[in-house]
């Protein structure tokens, strides 16, 4: 009997403690918040994978799959999963139907964008999933980063880090921006 | 009146459901599908002394399909080859997601239970990252070194909670299922050193039917400062004799600590099963216990790109009390994707007894 009322307790407790609010997937802060989950939660067990993997419908099913596997809320998990569908397609981008940026956005509007700060640190601040970026042009070199930003597996077959949807004047923003 | 427990489980389960209006895909614009496979498998050459050498092979399909926003179905099976030839079939988990709100989830169906970190997330063989499973669990094959508990997984019920705390998380399950049972052989043979006699035999694989009315529960409690450390607690007990009169209990504590080119983890795990002293026909209890940490080094910290795709593992296993053994366990893993690695590892067992067991394993593992 005092196991039965424990658990029963215990399930009732927490029901009534447990509530939030939704948050929709086209949330500007979402995508930035999803690389940080995406950062914290994917290496706890195993190495990230990266968005290519699955396609954005696949990921739609393997979301819950994950939220379950690493204690997620839904709405964590679906702020990692609009991360992901951003590194899939122009979507972060908001670009024009035509796929062309209606402007140059800068380094720092790039970097959030795309989330880098959810897995580097920038200016002393981010996640750990890959390395600092700061120093790095000093450290690697700007022809290493044009490459890797252009091609993440370059050097690594198993780096997690997604493909982004760059243009050659993104690239060369967030370079001046390390530099 | 473990009856009792589930029935109020379920009843505050429906009752307050009907609470909760929360979400989180609600609205959602991503573009959402309704069935997916993921998975993963392994080919594997073990060379074991006295043994002859053998090259095994898996594949572990797992069937994902989303049937609503709040229900989510999964199921893994894994194919191997036995021992005849014959193809083998085991269903890992067959299960069904209720999420009831944004934090809290309710699975039914045969799932792998919450115990330790290794089996309900770590014993995939691209995210274990050796060839073998640490010591204590006997999962795949263990060598000589008689494991404390399985890669658990069993029917009934399971409630999971995340609860954020400032900076840092609280994860919860709570579940009931049918429980251990009697197993009809015993291993163990001989008189443990510390006087015990042979290790009742308790079996965890879900079966047909329950072989007594009594349920078993458990949990795990883990706080986590993300990303780098998680710290766990699990506890089991079930009564596994048909007539329901003698208890298997067990309870872990884990840890994870993860870097950016680094991690350690470990489990300690203690186990009771009460049996029965044919001497003076009273219930004893026999204890066994143990613990595994393990370590692990991407090359890649060197910067170095030929070194990108190594990683170095280690691992020491210690099983204490009964049917004792130590094993140290060397690793390198080459990573071709972020799923898919061929692993190398040499396994080094000491039995209580002096009895030493070398294995050497080559591994390619593949998550899909």
């Amino acid at each position: 009997m005092k196991n039965s009322t424990i658990i029963l307790f215990s399930l009732v407790g927490i029901f009534f403690v447990s509530s939030s609010n939704a948050q929709h997937a086209s949330d500007p802060s979402l995508i930035a918040e999803g690389a940080k989950l995406y950062s914290e939660n994917c290496g706890r067990c195993h190495n990230a994978r990266p968005a290519s993997d699955y396609t954005k419908r696949e990921w739609s099913v393997v979301m819950p799959h994950m939220r379950e596997k690493a204690h997620m809320t839904g709405t964590e998990s679906l702020a990692v999963e609009a991360f992901l569908n951003s590194t899939l397609t122009a979507d972060v981008r908001n670009d024009t139907k035509d796929g062309t940026s209606q402007v140059q956005r800068t380094p720092q509007e790039l970097i959030a964008q795309f989330g880098c700060q959810g897995c580097h640190v920038i200016n002393g601040d981010g996640g750990n999933l890959g390395p600092t970026l700061d120093g790095v042009i000093e450290s690697r070199g700007k022809e290493f980063v044009v490459k890797k930003l252009r091609d993440p597996k370059f050097n690594n077959a198993s780096s997690a880090m997604p493909q982004f949807p760059m243009t050659d004047a993104d690239i060369e923003a967030i370079i001046s921006f390390f530099n | 009146m473990k009856k009792v427990s589930i029935a109020s489980a379920m009843a505050a389960a429906i009752s307050l459901s009907a609470t909760t209006y929360v979400q989180a895909q609600e609205g959602s614009d991503l573009d959402i599908g309704r069935f997916a496979i993921a998975g993963y498998g392994d080919v594997s050459y073990v060379d074991q002394e006295g043994v002859n050498s053998n090259v095994e092979s898996r594949f572990v399909p797992i069937f994902l399909f989303q049937l609503s926003e709040k229900i989510h179905i999964e199921s893994e099976l894994e194919f191997s080859i036995g021992a005849d030839g014959e193809t083998e079939v085991v269903m890992e988990y067959a299960d069904i997601h209720y999420f009831l709100n944004d934090n809290t989830t309710i699975t039914a169906g045969k799932f792998l239970l919450p115990f330790g970190q290794f089996g309900p997330n770590l014993h995939p063989s691209w995210i274990n990252k050796l060839p073998s499973g640490p010591g204590l669990y006997g999962h795949g094959g263990n060598g000589s070194l008689a494991p404390l508990v399985p890669v658990m997984s069993d029917t009934g019920v399971n409630i999971r909670n995340s609860f954020k705390i400032g900076s840092s998380k609280l994860f919860t399950d709570f579940y009931v299922v049918s429980g251990p049972r009697e197993e009809e052989e015993e291993i163990g043979g001989e008189a443990g050193e510390g006087g015990h006699g042979a290790i009742p035999e308790v079996g965890f694989e879900a079966g047909k039917g329950d072989n007594n009315s009594d349920k078993a529960f458990g949990g795990r409690v883990a706080y986590a400062f993300l990303p780098s450390i998680e710290v766990g607690y699990s506890f089991y007990n079930g009564a596994y004799s048909n007539d329901a009169t003698l208890d298997y209990s067990a309870s872990a504590i884990d840890f994870n600590w993860i870097g950016t080119y680094s991690s350690v983890r470990g489990e300690i795990i203690e186990t009771s099963t009460d049996f029965l002293d044919e001497d003076d026909g009273e219930i004893d209890v026999f204890d066994r216990g143990g613990w595994y940490v393990q370590g692990s080094w991407q090359m890649r910290q060197l910067g170095k790109d030929v070194l990108n795709p190594f990683e170095l593992v280690l691992r020491y296993s210690e099983i204490n009390d009964a049917l004792e053994g130590e094993r140290w366990t060397f690793g390198v893993n080459y990573w071709l994707e972020s799923s898919a690695a061929i692993k190398i590892a040499y396994e080094d067992t000491t039995l209580e007894d002096g009895d030493t067991d070398n294995r050497v394993f080559v591994q390619l593992a593949f998550g899909f």
